[in-house]
């Protein structure tokens, strides 16, 4: 049987972390190397697990489950770039490191001490909900006790570009024509048993691939981002009410169903 | 709960440079012959120095479909062996109760060179900008998923080189909780510029035929291919009578955070999955026949592999398979999976091929010779980029 998901800390970030937002949390030199792309989520980890009462992450026992929908966009054109640019011979091999999907996974482990199970999802707009069935997979299966699902996406000159001429592809930045691409991310901490910090309970997580597009009284919301589905579910906890959230994005369905954690 | 309550492998699929089935690919196993040759026409290289890699056989590539790319390709072969292995037609299951997990590290993500480089010049094309909305429409599990009818969870897994093992455990995971009765799962990559590029400016890359464990060992090469396993609860492996190749007992993963590129040397990591997917399947390190190693031919890789080899599975022998296949990305753990079952169906090990000379260093000689085996359950590893490691347990169809 899967788990409810119990939500005990949940922020989302809209734009990039400035480096004076990491000082409550540890040294800012150690990020002088950091892609915004894992800066930011990062940043969102700390809040997140500060709300869950998670400090000393390096002893909880603590799994990442982690969500980007087209991966490390910056420098997976940085190192195309460099290809073209100085040739394949002097192409950058840091930005290739960084370009594959694992490298936002190993800044959190690395920064965050955290030594447990790690899934990375790579599905466009389908990746926050299969990042959230992976956290329930590790909890039912007593892989670790709570687990970080983080969300990140990045601009891409590119797919803005294409966006201008069709604005129903998959995006995965706030795109407004007169400003630049902006970039999101998102943290959960949450666990399979309620804790002194839980706000939320979720019920019901489902996600399909259906044409099947049962019209009940909740509305569908259509999202083309997983970074955007995760500001929207942080959008509903705020509202500290019970919620269902239904998604779709090109026959995808996402129900996430939850009401405010009453503490006993 | 008895083996025959745990979750099964119907059929499975696969196609690398050692061959375009499981029986093919693990007879390459065998006797070491594979496609290793320079990737001329799928990567434009300046470089002096030649890097072959694995491929696919062109006979099988000149079939792909031009809206497909060879990582959807190659996926789709795999699966069919596997529906047809099982004795079942994808239609004929719950559409609903069926998932797709997938592994793959090209595909997920944006490396659309050649679009790309007509972008930098301002000559994008109308087939650039349609094969680029395409590539944004549909996830690469999403897709196989409609490909094939089901209506189920999916999943594209991009834990770079551990994702094949991810998604095949990840799968066994879904039955076992009840989200699916059955789950298609495995792994597909394909050669590309910038894995091609990013491991040789890595420095990790070799000019020779890989060997995996040896003293001698220069690097690795890279390769493509995918592999396809149906996973079934019993349920409905006895409602459909379909065929068993196998079993998916245990799972671990677990991360080490030490590197960008390299594993932690003491293998922390490692070692905590491997305990875990030993523990998750009820065995222990003596009940193994062998374990089918990351054995990529990296120095760093190999080290880290025999550390933990030598403190969780000791006496275990070891198996490299990369000497055939090539390190094939997000398919290896699914590629190696397939080959692990065969090995232990066949009640035969092959030798690492490629493996000559043992390395002092590691304190591991893994197979030299084919051996005949009896133990009935075996352990596949990968390690990935980011320190991600992940194993599963598998058990041979008379498991049971």
């Amino acid at each position: 049987m899967l788990p409810k998901l119990f939500i005990n800390g949940a922020v989302c970030l809209t734009g990039d972390a400035a480096p004076e937002d990491f000082a409550p949390f540890m040294d800012v030199r150690k990020l002088r190397r950091a892609e915004p792309i894992s800066k930011n989520v990062l940043w969102c980890a700390f809040k997140a697990l500060e709300q869950a009462q998670l400090k000393d992450t390096s002893s909880a026992n603590l799994g990442i489950s982690l969500a980007m929908g087209a991966g490390a966009l910056e420098s997976t054109l940085k190192f195309m770039d460099s290809i073209v640019q100085d040739g394949d011979e002097l192409s950058s091999p840091t930005a290739f490191a960084s370009s594959v999907h694992n490298s936002t996974a190993l800044f959190l482990s690395m920064l965050l001490g955290i030594h447990g199970p790690c899934v990375v999802t790579g599905q466009l707009d389908a990746s926050f909900a299969a990042a959230l069935l992976t956290a329930q997979q590790f909890l039912a299966k007593n892989m670790c006790e709570q687990v970080l699902v983080a969300i990140t996406e990045d601009v891409n000159p590119l797919l803005a570009e294409q966006l201008q001429k069709d604005p129903q592809i998959f995006a995965p930045f706030i795109y407004q024509p007169s400003l630049p691409p902006t970039r999101l991310a998102g943290a959960l901490a949450v666990s399979d048993k309620p804790t002194a910090a839980t706000q939320f309970v979720l019920d019901t997580v489902s996600l399909s691939n259906t044409s099947d597009l049962q019209t009940q009284s909740t509305p569908w919301v259509t999202t083309c981002s997983c970074a955007h589905s995760a500001a929207l579910l942080d959008s509903y906890l705020r509202k500290k009410e019970p919620f269902v959230l239904r998604e779709q994005f090109a026959g995808t369905i996402l129900e996430i169903a939850g009401e405010p954690y009453v503490q006993p | 709960m008895t083996l025959s309550d745990k979750v099964s492998v119907a059929g499975m699929g696969c196609l690398c440079a050692c061959g375009n089935t499981p029986e093919q690919a693990f007879d390459g196993a065998l006797s070491g012959e594979a496609l290793f040759t320079l990737p001329t026409g799928r990567v434009e290289s300046t470089y002096a120095t030649k890097y072959p890699v694995f491929l696919v056989s062109q006979a099988v590539c000149k079939d792909k479909p031009a809206d497909q790319t060879l990582s959807q390709f190659f996926f789709i072969k795999a699966s069919r062996q596997a529906f047809a292995q099982a004795g079942i037609l994808p239609n004929q299951l719950e559409p609903k109760r069926v998932g797709v997990i997938i592994g793959a590290s090209v595909h997920p993500s944006l490396h659309c060179f050649e679009i790309y480089k007509h972008w930098r010049k301002k000559e994008l094309t109308a087939l650039d900008t349609a094969g680029l909305k395409n590539y944004l429409a549909t996830p690469l599990a999403q897709w196989v998923s409609r490909y094939f009818g089901f209506e189920g969870p999916f999943q594209t897994v991009a834990t770079a080189c551990a994702s094949g093992t991810d998604a095949i455990g990840l799968a066994k995971n879904w039955i076992e909780t009840g989200l699916c009765d059955a789950v298609l799962c495995g792994g597909t990559d394909e050669i590309a510029e910038s894995p091609y590029d990013g491991f040789i400016r890595l420095l990790v890359a070799t000019t020779e035929r890989c060997r995996p464990f040896c003293k001698t060992r220069s690097g690795i090469n890279i390769g493509e291919g995918a592999a396809a396993l149906l996973l079934v609860n019993s349920q409905t492996a006895e409602k459909f009578k379909l065929s068993c190749q196998g079993y998916v007992l245990g799972y671990g993963n677990c991360c080490d955070g030490f590197h960008p590129t390299a594993p932690d040397p003491t293998a922390i990591g490692l070692q905590k999955a491997l305990r875990f997917a030993l523990a998750d399947s009820g065995k222990t390190a003596d009940d193994m026949a062998f374990v089918n190693a990351h054995g990529t031919a990296s120095q760093a890789n190999d080290s880290a592999e025999s550390v933990a080899f030598k403190t969780i599975l000791p006496n275990v022998p070891v198996w490299g398979s990369k000497g055939v296949t090539g390190h094939t990305l997000g398919a290896a753990g699914a590629i190696e999976a397939v080959l692990a079952l065969q090995a232990l169906n066949t009640h035969t090990l092959p030798a690492t091929v490629g493996f000559t000379t043992t390395d002092d260093a590691l304190q591991l000689v893994p197979t030299t010779s084919q051996q005949t085996i009896s133990k009935r359950f075996a352990v596949s590893d990968s390690l990935a980029f980011g320190g991600c490691n992940a194993a599963v347990v598998l058990g041979a169809k008379d498991a049971a």
